[in-house]
């Protein structure tokens, strides 16, 4: 599989005619759906890191494509938002399939060892701020030149999570009250961005100065741009260190100071708890999601049947959020 | 049951073993990630084998008691939530949503936070 790959990838970014090639060539521990690659190109006059990350072909139903992920990386770069240097797209028409390389960025990705490894203890401090900077210029960007976005506001995609949860024919008490609750709520009239969502640790790589490139745009929508700040903030997204709200590292006060500093608008404490329900509930339904995949027989992955049991992992985050006075 | 030892806690503590002792520094990095998560499977069935039925008796007496009646299932809930049957303010029912989540975790994942959390 790898030598195809090797010649395709080769093919794609035209390494005969520039007298280069491919080497180093390695999967990467990826999401659930993508593909992810790392490999060095070899000219006679330098070397460089590259990553390839491409579709599986069993994305879920809120994915965009992912050549459609490096149309926005390439969009918002030029805002001057941390996002990797898009080098070659390929669509699904094309010997690679639907991916795209981008330059490989120095830091980490994976949570855990974020959280954990020495190294990275300074770079935490700051980094509740930066990340409610950088959603935020994220939220500034032009959204007329994303026409290929998916465009739902809250209650279209509440009821579309709905109804996705329903098809699956497991009911949820806990979900069925989350969706009542959910109904009622005020989610702040705003007007509408491009939303990154799913921003959080995992998807943001993070060196030893601080956030270094923002990551992993499969869920990327048109909305209200305060979802990206309550799904940051969920439970699911701390990794273990509950009492810290933002990503199991920051306070919320600093993901706001840093967001309302760039922002046009000021965003309050309350609201975000109201988002942070949503995108629990969201991330419940996304499991399912991910669960059925495996299920319904179209691909068969202990990973994808794993995950079917974290769907509880939400609905207890939701009975603290609003029955116990969780954060 | 008719079956002889190893009961099947002690075959899947042998295969549990083998996995995390024989196998987990053998494999490339991305294997050994889907090896824990293979391994957090088995843990899963595991407990369920073992507590799953008390903690599922538990919701269900507390099921029946709320809405009166000897055959009330999760799914009459739900649909009960859902048709607006139930008043949502309701005390009651809040402690069951609770207790619900509560057991289902203790199964799928004893170590999460927020369950650790709310039973310290």
């Amino acid at each position: 599989m790898n030598e195809d790959l090797l010649k395709v990838l080769s093919d794609q970014l035209d390494c005969k005619s520039s007298n280069s090639k491919i080497i180093n060539l390695e999967p990467l521990t990826g999401g659930a759906s993508k593909e992810i690659w790392k490999f060095e190109i070899q000219s006679e006059l330098e070397r460089g890191k590259y990553i390839l990350r491409r579709g599986s072909g069993i994305e879920g139903p809120l994915a965009i494509k992912t050549s459609e992920e490096a149309a926005i990386q390439k969009n918002v770069k030029k805002m001057g938002a941390l996002v990797p240097e898009i080098i070659s797209v390929s669509t699904k028409d094309k010997p690679l399939g639907d991916g795209y390389v981008m330059k490989y960025v120095e830091g980490e990705s994976i949570a855990r060892k974020i959280l954990r490894d020495e190294k990275y203890k300074n770079a935490l401090k700051s980094l509740a701020f930066e990340c409610g900077e950088s959603i935020a210029k994220i939220h500034k960007a032009n959204i007329n030149e994303f026409s290929f976005l998916p465009r739902k506001s809250v209650f279209e995609q509440l009821e579309d999570l709905y109804q996705t949860y329903l098809s699956f024919n497991q009911p949820s008490p806990v979900f069925e009250y989350t969706f009542l609750w959910l109904k009622n709520q005020n989610f702040g009239e705003l007007k509408d961005s491009l939303v990154h969502g799913d921003f959080r640790l995992g998807n943001i790589i993070v060196s030893e100065k601080g956030l270094a490139s923002i990551i992993d745009w499969e869920l990327a929508h048109i909305g209200n741009p305060l979802q990206d700040l309550g799904w940051m903030c969920g439970n699911s997204w701390r990794f273990g260190n509950t009492e810290k709200v933002v990503g199991g590292f920051g306070d919320l006060e600093d993901l706001l100071r840093g967001y309302n500093s760039v922002s046009d608008f000021q965003v309050s404490h309350e609201i975000v708890k109201t988002w942070q329900v949503f995108g629990t509930f969201r991330w419940g339904v996304i499991c399912l999601i991910q669960a059925a995949a495996h299920l319904n027989g179209s691909v068969n992955s202990v990973e994808k049947a794993a995950i079917g049991r974290r769907v509880s992992e939400t609905e207890l985050d939701i009975v603290d959020l609003l029955f116990l006075g969780g954060k | 049951m008719i079956f002889d030892k190893p009961t099947h806690i002690d075959l899947l503590d042998a295969v549990s073993y083998f996995l995390k002792e024989k196998i987990q520094g053998e494999v490339p990095p991305h294997l050994a990630f889907k090896l824990r998560i293979v391994e957090n499977v088995l843990n899963i069935v595991k407990r369920e084998i073992i507590d799953g039925e008390i903690l599922s008796e538990e919701i269900y007496e507390d099921l029946r008691k709320l809405l009166d009646s000897d055959s009330a299932s999760i799914n009459d809930l739900a649909e009960l939530i859902s048709n607006g049957h139930i008043d949502l303010e309701n005390d009651d029912l809040k402690r069951l949503l609770v207790k619900l989540s509560i057991n289902k975790m203790k199964i799928d994942n004893p170590n999460y936070s927020t369950l650790k959390k709310l039973v310290e």
